[in-house]
């Protein structure tokens, strides 16, 4: 090398290395914004468009900074009744009957081009989310909404089809209300509504400002929102797909705050070790299970050969032990769940306890139906000599059920059962799973606060009913537990020790969500239903 | 010129058909914990095409690609255009930056090397270089990002710009702050690849070295770095033309690690997650251009032979 090249790259180098303060860190410290980084970038955060595909959680999170709902649910996450709500477009809601609630609009409430929110709005977003043709899934969720009408332009009246606890919930819930003065003259098609999706406009706490593919979106705060100006002037949603740079964005102090940081237990001690880091925890949506085929994958209309028997079933959720499976893989973020009760479920308090690992009885229970070693290899076999041999299903995608589906795999070995894992990419393994290909699917579902969301998959009708469980005695208690007009955990904890008792499933874990939040922020809530949601009430230090 | 075209449509082929006969079903997929309803699938199923049969489908396909509309991703509920886009500068960028380090740096070590065949700097680069092959390239992201972005501080670690600098921010701040941000992930990208360039530019002038016409030029008195640069170096570049045009389409869309790992919005990255989220739309959109890199890639080469060799200028 020249010597004079060799001392400019020295020089460049030292001069590099001594700046206190590079060029392009300058914008970081501005106190009163806040740059979240998350795995996925939200493209359609219009209420009513969040259907299919983009119902994912992306969207969800910025389409709650843009757009208001009529109320919120209360931080004990009760769903059921009419208490613990917190007025947001709605100031206030009464009861005119069993059948009706008046919602009465603030009058203060106005959208980010100033226009006042009315009941047009609520009307308009209403008549879309009720709309299967629009938006199937709202339609499906809100089925029980039987009208929605304008009395006046502050008051706006639902009738329900039924008397049940959450009308209120499903009232206000599943929608956020959209500007009906500039969307109703539009056809109802999402091309359509291209330029809204790319510039939304809402009456939430912060005001659209750009989307930058593939690195971020940018939020301002709405001055003028009606509940309190926000503190946190902009909002920086980043995306970084990948864990490991999320996480390296948050420690470098590039990010201010990460959510949901992923196993394995090395990324939680790297949090908690930075000492700029505050680690906020927020119960999860989410329950992982190992589901039991009582179909024949080969043919349905036939019992599975094995697992139809429940005494089999329960026998398998007996030989393990669930509590290590959660220590191993998710520390102290987690733990077993009483049914398919994710950690966001007010129903989860004062569950009964989950049944422990109990070997001997697992065994008891396969020998009685059959199943015995009888060539002395450590696997069962039935009078046939045809092994007691299972296939678990199980996605690549899933760090969290790649990990644990090894262990299971050992200790359902060690009453002897025999476990092939069958690991497949994750639109494998959803296919397999929707046509009931599979013994054993170790699934996870993510749910919305409401327990009622149950009866998708665990009632005998239930349209994501895979696993052909069926249970009339199950069926009947999660309907009265619905059809309760109070929030009665009584009558939800029957139905889900008559779930537990028949055993459709090995329910493993609910995590804990772990957040990441930089230190100089105060005030700092994490919602479980919708993580940045109170974001407009944080306060940074020196704002 | 025919036959690039030939290869053209057999790559947009075969990748549509290809991806059809994969398992998994992108509607389904697209669910993931959240199940639909059989009603919704079906109707997702309708949007895209999905419930026709594969020719019906392809024809689908090359109307929209008649219109230049690739239809909208599965995925993602934008048009595909838009994001092929949105991503093509970053591409471009971490590409076109990491095939410059690769064939300045890499051209001019490997031609020191061949000269210095044989010295102890010689056998040093040789090691460094292969080391360098030999370690993976998200292995490598994941040490620098946490080295010089996490511990020293010195460099952005992940990011393709500081989302807090406003837009209107001078161009010179705009241009230094993604210059920082580029330099971690094409070091990265430069440090796996530029061995093979060495090796390739070693060996091809060491090959010109030995012949005739270079003794000639020594006998006659040229000064030796003008034997070197101006008679050996030309005609040994046309094998690491090749492995250039070998690398081309491969910078663009080959990068998925590298992206991964500095949050860099490239293509790559996007077309790996469509094609494992089985988003037909988008990988036949990224499938295009990837095809239409090699294509380019293949036209460059035979342009920059023409432009070295007279004989091929000629011919």
């Amino acid at each position: 090398m020249h010597p004079w090249t060799a001392r400019f790259v020295l020089a460049a180098v030292l001069v590099g290395a001594s700046a206190s303060q590079p060029p392009w860190a300058g914008a970081q410290h501005e106190s009163t914004s806040v740059v979240i980084v998350t795995g996925q970038q939200a493209t359609t955060p219009v209420p009513t468009l969040m259907e299919g595909p983009q119902n994912n959680l992306a969207n969800f999170e910025i389409a709650d900074h843009l757009f208001l709902r009529l109320a919120e649910v209360g931080p004990g996450l009760i769903t059921a009744g009419d208490r613990g709500f917190l007025p947001r477009l709605a100031r206030r809601w009464t009861r005119r009957d069993s059948l009706t609630l008046i919602f009465e609009l603030d009058p203060r409430a106005r959208w980010h081009d100033g226009a006042p929110v009315t009941s047009r709005d609520v009307v308009f977003t209403y008549r879309r989310a009720r709309d299967p043709e629009i938006a199937p899934r709202l339609a499906q969720v809100t089925r029980q909404i039987a009208s929605v009408a304008a009395e006046d332009d502050r008051h706006v009246v639902f009738r329900f089809s039924e008397v049940y606890s959450e009308q209120l919930y499903d009232a206000s819930f599943h929608v956020a209300i959209l500007p009906a003065h500039l969307l109703a003259d539009l056809p109802p098609t999402k091309e359509a509504w291209s330029g809204f999706v790319q510039r939304p406009l809402g009456s939430g706490p912060y005001r659209w400002v750009r989307r930058v593919e593939g690195q971020f979106i940018e939020l301002a705060a709405n001055r003028e929102f009606f509940l309190g100006r926000p503190k946190i002037e902009r909002v920086i949603v980043q995306v970084a797909a990948s864990a490991d740079a999320r996480l390296n964005l948050l420690l470098a102090g590039d990010a201010d705050a990460i959510d949901n940081i992923p196993p394995p237990l090395t990324n939680y001690a790297r949090v908690e070790a930075a000492r700029h880091v505050r680690v906020v925890q927020v119960p999860s949506n989410n329950v992982g299970y190992l589901l039991f085929n009582q179909r024949d994958p080969a043919a349905r209309d036939r019992p599975h050969p094995i697992l139809a028997e429940a005494d089999v079933r329960r026998a398998l959720v007996l030989a393990l032990d669930r509590d290590l499976l959660v220590r191993a893989v998710l520390g102290q973020y987690g733990y077993v769940p009483f049914g398919p009760v994710s950690a966001q479920l007010w129903i989860r308090h004062r569950a009964p306890e989950p049944t422990g690992q109990d070997q001997s009885t697992a065994r008891r229970l396969l020998a009685g139906r059959g199943w015995v070693d009888r060539n002395q290899d450590g696997i069962r076999e039935d009078r046939n000599g045809a092994p007691l041999s299972l296939r678990l299903t199980v996605s690549t995608s899933s760090f969290i059920r790649s990990q644990m589906a090894v262990m299971i795999k050992e200790q359902l070995r060690q009453v002897g059962v025999d476990i092939e894992l069958v690991r497949v990419e994750a639109p494998v393994w959803l296919q397999r799973r929707a046509a009931g290909d599979f013994d054993i699917d170790f699934s996870a579902a993510t749910q919305d606060p409401s327990p009622s969301g149950l009866v998708q998959s665990w009632t005998c009708g239930g349209p994501t009913n895979v696993a052909g469980y069926c249970d009339p005695a199950a069926d009947s208690l999660l309907q009265a537990a619905i059809a309760s007009p109070r929030a009665d955990s009584g009558l939800w904890h029957a139905y889900l020790r008559q779930v537990e008792a028949t055993a459709p499933a090995a329910f493993l874990y609910t995590q804990t969500f772990v957040f990441g939040v930089n230190r100089r922020f105060r005030d700092v809530t994490i919602r479980p239903e919708s993580s940045w949601r109170a974001l407009w009430r944080w306060e940074a230090a020196g704002s | 010129m025919l036959q690039a075209v030939l290869t053209f449509a057999t790559a947009v082929v075969l990748m549509f058909v290809l991806m059809r006969l994969a398992p998994g079903d992108p509607i389904q997929r697209a669910q993931d914990d959240r199940m639909m309803s059989s009603q919704e699938l079906a109707r997702l199923r309708a949007i895209y095409h999905l419930d026709q049969p594969i020719h019906r489908q392809f024809a689908e396909f090359l109307k929209g690609v008649a219109r230049a509309d690739l239809g909208n991703s599965i995925e993602h509920g934008l048009p595909v255009t838009t994001l092929l886009a949105g991503r093509m500068v970053p591409t471009m960028l971490l590409g076109g930056a990491a095939i410059l380090l690769n064939f300045t740096v890499g051209l001019w070590l490997g031609v020191r090397q061949a000269i210095r065949r044989g010295s102890r700097e010689d056998r040093a680069l040789t090691v460094l270089s292969l080391a360098g092959y030999a370690t993976p390239s998200f292995w490598l992201g994941l040490v620098l990002a946490w080295l010089v972005g996490v511990k020293l501080g010195w460099l952005p670690v992940a990011g393709m710009k500081d989302p807090l600098l406003p837009p209107d921010a001078p161009l010179m701040v705009r241009a230094l702050d993604v210059a920082a941000h580029l330099v971690l992930p094409a070091l990265t990208l430069s440090i796996v690849t530029i061995a093979g360039t060495m090796r390739y530019q070693r060996t091809a002038l060491l090959e010109v070295l030995r012949l005739p016409y270079i003794g000639t030029a020594r006998a006659k008195g040229i000064p030796e770095r003008a034997v070197v640069w101006r008679h050996g170096w030309r005609n040994a570049l046309f094998p690491v033309i090749t492995l250039f045009g070998l690398w081309l389409p491969l910078l663009v869309t080959g990068s998925v690690f590298v992206e991964m790992v500095f949050a860099w919005p490239g293509l790559g990255s996007l077309a790996a997650d469509a094609a494992a989220s089985r988003d037909y739309p988008l990988v036949m959109g990224a499938a295009l251009l990837a095809a239409g890199l090699v294509v380019v890639a293949s036209l460059l080469t035979d342009l920059a032979y023409a432009l070295l060799d007279p004989r091929v200028r000629h011919s």
